[in-house]
């Protein structure tokens, strides 16, 4: 085995009281495609980041060939030949395709007026290499979002860096872009760079990777083959719980209520970026129906859609009648409450005033007896009552933000990622509250999780987006058997 | 580097040259707007080529012409510097001052930078004051030499200096230099994993937009005949300056120009009537700000096409 | 004796200053807007309390109320006709809206005062005092007018924080400076919220203006110095936080009144400026500042 370009010491990140990135250490070999996998909230951002010198490591030490890298500033550790992809970018507005990759080529120096000679021509060569030698001369506010992306590629390339780290290298492309990136990347490789890619799970950057690392919560929890990584215990049971249990209600009996929300071919975009292509749900009175999908499959652009919080093209039928242009907090008012993944909570404010906030609206006595149902499905909230938000801990900030939209009434009520960052122990005590809130009152529920073992349970009806699509609607038991093998 | 095709820089060749004939045909009076007009275009260029490219609120633009118009002066009316080097010498203490300005810039941002602009400002305006023995105080600071007495040569020279200030900004705006400016002024991070330092590029757009505000504000004293806060530090000239790029068009260069040369002829042409003309120039450029944010430029269609 | 004299006008001063600077960080801590027309709205409290009042001879207390008429009906024409058209705009990038609100405020603000300068008058005037003559402090001869400002003064501010402390609608206001989004989520229309708070930034800015008016004198040439005046103290003191405020308006109150007491009157702006960059290096944020 050659010596490894970049090498990883025990590099170790501290933010406050919270521990991001422990004591990591791994090796990356030029002419190898390392994927660096992680649910949310698992430090593999702010590794990247360390490497790329925008944020200090605590302790450790990087090498690249040797040579420590760690602390020093970005601009130095680009010049030493590490180039980034970063999720978004930002082109220069007023320049062609063509000069934005020159920009990539240009020397570092405040008294230079003219690019250095060749530079155009290897700007020219640069371009044609990432396929867009045809949109050389257009401006970038008229090039679709993969020529975006490529054009990002293009410029972290410029440089020629042995080391090329890329973020998240296929969200927002169609299924037939994601192709033509893969083979570009495996280009990089072939031409003997080391190539580090940084994304949400192991699907979809499997067929690429030579190599597979996957963190949680700071640590290394698996590392090698893409395969052996997918199939280790300790990987499915972070991205997927551990055993499934089902405990739906009978079909027949859902599909004879009354459809609530009718979801029928929404399809949304950020500038050009697709979230949602043609996706459709139904839900019914009563129902509780899960949308499972991994990081970015497009869930809270679902949600955020149906709570109006973002345009969309498609219709939305509620309680019967297709929606217009109602506000985001009229759609609240409705009926359709939303509990974000963020959970949104006022920081500075007591828990009680955050109760209190939400049942505004309520008359005097109804708040307090509504308040009272739901301390008894949180108890920790009533002994936290004076406390400010900002200082519980996470599973009682999501409970917390749970108990504020039951405040609402909700006719449905919308939960994103509950599960998000929370250690397993909150998870029972989140899925108890979850049990008897669908036992003892007749309340709709949407909720949407990238953790199976939480969303099933629960669930009457079960939805798989995946990649901005709807790919697969079911029961919870056959999910078990059909769709669970395919999910990750 | 892409070149500015013919075609489209026709209409403004044509307005450059009927402006240099215009000394033929024209009375004294508008020549004097249009000589000031081309000053005020040289302010608003250099502010656009710091906030539309390097991305920096500076709302204190007139700290930068100021040291310019007061350094220039004090050196012909104290040291009896001829013209020449006293201009010289005002574009130097103006530079000293971009730099010195940049240096907060490299920590703060938005409101708090543009604050800290703002009360060098003030600062400036409470020690002109403070010292008036040398300065001249409330009542400006004459000085003894002028470019030209008389409406002509002084015309040409504000037009002349308008349009190489107009060349050079512009080419640095469209240059390698600019480009790097630019990424920065977006995102400082995304320029650094380029490889760029952005620190020192940041340093070298405020000195050269120190450059152009202290030059601009030096030859404009020489044209007035007197430095005074009015003139050329009071905080109203720096909002005027703004309006004047952004009313034009921001990240543009000329946008500043054909908005300074805009409000001055503006007010000029509404003098008759009186007080309300001001009232007028800013609802004017108020409306054009929230319902055109691309400035009067930004009405030329073939500007952003592919 | 000196001594006392500053500690009372100091008080005064301070008191004002506090009270001007107050709508413009509960705008800027609700909304995220700064309004550099906000001097703009006290001279137009303080004149039409001078036009009406003087002027036209209705008297001080008619004065006042139209003041307060006049100041409710600029911020609300602020809000609808200046900064809402800019919020809804989608030709203007969101990253740039905050150098367009400043522009766009700052042109509104050369409005007021040209259209005040032509309408009324552009020599400065003095709105008559409430309550006119003078008692004696410990042996100071004070204006009984500055004994109310600082009364009136302390009572609007005490009004305010129960409000925001021990109202639904408080609670609201409050609720949208730390997160908007969820106040949406909650069934709450921001927009509702806002023109609530531009509507309470015109009842504290017009009491403030008449108040300045009847003790400093106004005019329309006061604007920008008023504007510039609110800004440093609200800078100071934290943008959006309303002790940093309060706190900051004392300290530059004093620091005024001791220069200009002990040093010279004409220098007494400058360490205050010197106090602002001062903080300004050391914690951006200002004294109590959030970020």
């Amino acid at each position: 085995m050659p010596q490894p370009i970049l090498v990883v010491d025990r590099l170790h990140k501290r933010f406050g009281g919270l521990i991001a990135v422990k004591s990591l250490d791994f090796a990356l070999h030029s002419g190898e495609i390392l994927g660096l996998i992680g649910p949310n909230g698992s430090g593999k951002s702010t590794v990247m980041q360390m490497i790329m010198g925008v944020v200090k490591p605590t302790s450790g030490a990087i090498l690249l060939n040797g040579s420590d890298i760690a602390g020093k500033p970005i601009f130095e550790i680009a010049r030493a030949g590490i180039g980034i992809v970063f999720q978004h970018s930002r082109p220069l507005r007023l320049q062609t395709v063509l000069e934005n990759i020159l920009l990539g080529l240009l020397p570092d120096r405040i008294d230079r007026l003219r690019p250095p000679p060749g530079a155009i021509d290897r700007a020219r060569a640069i371009a044609a290499e990432c396929g867009l030698a045809a949109v050389l001369d257009r401006m970038p506010a008229t090039l679709p979002f993969a020529d975006l992306r490529r054009m990002e590629l293009a410029k972290a390339i410029a440089r020629d860096p042995q080391v090329v780290l890329i973020d998240e290298p296929f969200a927002g492309l169609t299924r037939g872009e994601v192709d033509d990136f893969a083979a570009l990347i495996t280009r990089f490789r072939d031409q003997g760079r080391a190539v580090m890619l940084v994304d949400h799970n192991v699907k979809s950057i499997a067929s690429l990777a030579d190599r597979v690392l996957a963190l949680y919560l700071g640590e290394k929890i698996a590392e090698g083959a893409p395969g052996a990584v997918m199939r280790d215990e300790t990987v499915r049971r972070v991205y997927l719980g551990g055993g499934i249990e089902t405990h739906e209600r009978p079909e027949a009996d859902i599909a004879a209520r009354k459809v609530l929300l009718d979801v029928r071919g929404i399809s949304l975009f950020y500038g050009k970026a697709q979230a949602l292509d043609d996706v459709s749900l139904t839900i019914h009175e009563g129902e509780f129906v899960s949308v499972v999908g991994l990081n970015g499959a497009g869930k809270t652009s679902l949600f955020n859609a149906i709570s109006g919080l973002v345009p969309f093209r498609g219709a939305i039928a509620w309680n019967g009648a297709v929606r217009g242009r109602e506000s985001a907090a009229a759609i609240a008012r409705a009926g359709i409450v939303q509990c974000p993944e963020t959970r949104e909570l006022f920081g500075a404010m007591s828990v009680a005033d955050n109760l209190a906030l939400a049942g505004q609206r309520l008359p005097d006595q109804e708040r307090a007896e509504r308040l009272a149902w739901l301390f008894g499905l949180f108890p920790i909230l009533k002994a936290r009552g004076e406390q400010h938000a900002r200082t519980l801990s996470g599973g009682e900030q999501q409970m917390l933000a749970i108990a504020r939209s039951l405040m609402l009434k909700p006719r449905l009520l919308i939960l994103d990622e509950p599960t998000l960052g929370l250690a397993p122990v909150i998870l029972g005590q989140l899925s108890e509250a979850l049990t008897r809130l669908r036992e003892t009152t007749d309340i709709t529920v949407l909720l949407g999780e990238q953790n199976v073992t939480f969303a099933l349970p629960h669930a009457d009806r079960v939805y798989v987006l995946e990649h901005a699509r709807m790919v697969w609607q079911g029961s919870p038991a056959r999910f078990a058997e059909e769709a669970g093998a395919g999910y990750l | 580097m892409r070149t500015i095709s013919l075609r489209r820089a026709l209409p403004l060749i044509i307005v450059l040259v009927f402006l240099a004939v215009l000394p033929l045909g024209a009375n004294g009076y508008i020549l004097g707007v249009l000589t000031t007009a081309f000053y005020f275009a040289v302010f608003a260029m250099s502010w656009d080529l710091l906030f539309g490219y390097a991305g920096e609120v500076n709302f204190g633009p007139t700290f930068l012409i100021g040291l310019g118009a007061y350094g220039a002066g004090m050196a012909n009316a104290l040291l009896h510097a001829p013209v020449p080097l006293a201009i010289l010498i005002g574009a130097i203490v103006a530079v000293a001052g971009g730099v010195a300005l940049a240096i907060p810039a490299l920590r703060l941002s938005g409101p708090y930078l543009g604050l800290i602009t703002l009360v060098a400002v003030l600062l400036l305006q409470q020690a002109i004051v403070i010292f008036a023995g040398v300065t001249g105080g409330e009542i400006g600071l004459s000085v003894p030499d002028v470019l030209s007495i008389d409406s002509g040569p002084n015309y040409e020279y504000a037009l002349a200096f308008m349009i190489i200030s107009g060349l050079v900004l512009s080419i640095i705006a469209r240059s390698s230099l600019g480009m790097i400016l630019q990424a920065a002024g977006q995102d400082k991070i995304a320029a650094a994993a380029l490889g760029f330092n952005a620190t020192r590029h940041k340093i070298m757009a405020f000195a050269i937009s120190a450059l152009f505000s202290g030059l601009a504000g030096a030859l404009l004293v020489f044209y007035l005949g007197t430095a005074s806060v009015s003139a050329v530090v009071d905080v109203s000239i720096g909002v005027r300056v703004i309006i004047a790029a952004v009313l034009g068009g921001r990240r543009t260069i000329i946008g500043g120009a054909i908005g300074a040369i805009f409000l001055i002829v503006a007010g000029e042409l509404l003098r008759p009537i009186g007080q309300l003309s001001t009232f007028v120039v800013a609802l004017i450029a108020l409306i054009v700000i929230v319902i055109l944010p691309d400035g009067l430029l930004g009405l030329l269609p073939s500007r952003r096409g592919a | 004796m000196l001594a006392l004299q500053i500690l009372i006008d100091g008080f005064a001063i301070s008191t004002l200053y506090a009270l001007g600077a107050l709508g413009f960080t509960l705008i800027f801590g609700v909304s995220g807007v700064l309004n550099l027309a906000h001097g703009g709205l006290l001279v137009v409290a303080a004149m039409i309390a001078w036009y009406v009042g003087t002027s036209l001879g209705y008297g001080a207390d008619w004065g006042a109320l139209a003041g307060l008429g006049a100041a409710i009906g600029a911020a609300l024409l602020t809000y609808g006709g200046v900064v809402r058209p800019i919020e809804r705009s989608r030709a203007i990038p969101p990253r740039e809206r905050e150098l367009f609100v400043l522009t766009a405020t700052l042109l509104w603000g050369v409005m007021i005062q040209e259209a005040l300068a032509y309408a009324f008058t552009d020599s400065p005037v003095t709105v008559q005092p409430l309550i006119g003559g003078t008692i004696g402090i410990l042996g100071v001869r004070t204006p009984i007018n500055e004994l109310l400002i600082a009364i009136i003064a302390w009572a609007v501010m005490g009004c305010l924080w129960l409000l925001v402390n021990r109202t639904k609608i408080g609670k609201r206001l409050l609720a949208a400076s730390i997160n908007p989004r969820a106040l949406t989520l909650l069934g709450f229309e921001l927009g509702t919220i806002y023109l609530t708070v531009w509507l309470i930034y015109g009842v504290l800015a017009g009491i403030a203006g008449v108040l300045l008016g009847s003790f400093l004198g106004t005019g329309s040439d006061y604007i920008p110095d008023l504007t510039g005046s609110a800004f440093t103290i609200v800078v100071l003191g934290g943008l959006g936080s309303v002790s940093g405020t309060l706190m900051a308006a004392y300290v530059v109150g004093y620091i005024e009144t001791l220069t200009a007491y002990l040093i010279s009157p004409s220098l007494r702006d400058v360490p205050a400026l010197f106090l602002l960059i001062i903080v300004l290096y050391v914690r951006p944020q200002g004294l109590l500042g959030r970020r």
